[in-house]
């Protein structure tokens, strides 16, 4: 087998799993990446659909794979790696990977605060969209008139987050349905 | 529908609050003073807040100015000068706003606040 020294990368289910969904993310933000914006920064973020819809069936370090996956090649695709744009798009997928991340481990703890899909879009929203500022008033405009636009921001992410909320929850029925509600883990 | 459990009221709730607060501290007006200065001539009278309603007398040149101040504003009830300019002048309460009583040699700087200008020159 290993005559030439050559290794064998296995791989598991999980991974084709988490590739199939980074793939339907990165499809999403490339399609979406071609619509119009109003004023920069705001976006439907549909991918977060996808980041919601695998943070639900099958937790949250699925989750963080494929938002960064999602981040990383839609970058490489639309050829904006390592401008400012991505920079946005990386600090802003983190910042909202960690709330969740939060919201996901503590609502485990409590069982009686139980999060869906709609709580879970709202937050992620936020905290993409505070990420983002954040990284834009740091790195690209450290100027204090950029904070007359966060309240505008944070409606959009608002609006956004529960549009895409619903989308997920309409979504994650729909996979629970067709595997039978068995394949969390 | 989409069910919704306690988890998703508390982030919803917490959402609400925020954004609200967000209109409010960013696009609110930020030029309401905080303080008002009392000189006369160049010694400091009074710093008093402009919160705190009340009533002051301050003895200038002529005789004696008095001020007053309620919700977040100051203003001249009675001078004893002879134009009453002052009085006229009427309430001032944003970052960096003056009246003076110039025959009393009383004045009234607003601090605190957005500043609207620089400086002021007569």
């Amino acid at each position: 087998m290993n005559e030439l020294g050559s290794r064998q990368i296995t791989t598991q289910p999980s991974d084709h799993r988490i590739a199939w969904w980074a793939a339907l993310a990165i499809s999403i933000h490339i399609i979406e990446s071609a619509l119009p914006s109003p004023i920069p920064g705001i976006k439907p973020g549909l991918a977060n659909v996808i980041v919601i819809a695998v943070l639900l069936l099958y937790g949250w370090r699925d989750a963080v794979w494929v938002a960064l996956l999602r981040v990383l090649v839609g970058s490489l695709l639309i050829g904006t790696f390592l401008t400012p744009t991505f920079m946005l798009s990386l600090a802003g997928a983190s910042a909202s990977m960690l709330a969740l991340g939060l919201a996901y481990y503590a609502s485990r703890c409590l069982p009686s605060w139980g999060v869906g899909p709609l709580g879970y879009s709202v937050l992620a929203a936020q905290a993409h969209m505070l990420g983002q500022f954040a990284a834009a008033y740091l790195v690209l405009i450290p100027h204090p008139a950029l904070f007359k636009l966060l309240p505008l921001l944070m409606t959009a992410a608002l609006v956004f987050g529960v549009i895409s909320g619903m989308i997920a929850a309409a979504m994650i029925d729909k996979v629970r349905k067709r595997t039978d509600g068995g394949t969390s883990g | 529908m989409v069910k919704i459990e306690r988890g998703d009221y508390l982030i919803l709730l917490a959402t609400a609050l925020l954004l609200p607060w967000l209109y409010f501290t960013l696009w609110g007006d930020q030029r309401a003073g905080e303080y008002a200065r009392v000189l006369v001539g160049a010694e400091q009278q009074a710093l008093v807040s402009l919160h705190q309603p009340q009533t002051l007398e301050i003895v200038g040149e002529l005789g004696v100015s008095v001020l007053e101040v309620l919700s977040g504003k100051i203003r001249f009830i009675e001078s004893a000068c002879q134009g009453k300019q002052c009085v006229h002048s009427g309430w001032i309460g944003e970052g960096g706003e003056v009246v003076s009583c110039l025959p009393n040699r009383v004045s009234i700087a607003v601090l605190g606040g957005e500043q609207r200008f620089d400086a002021i020159n007569f």
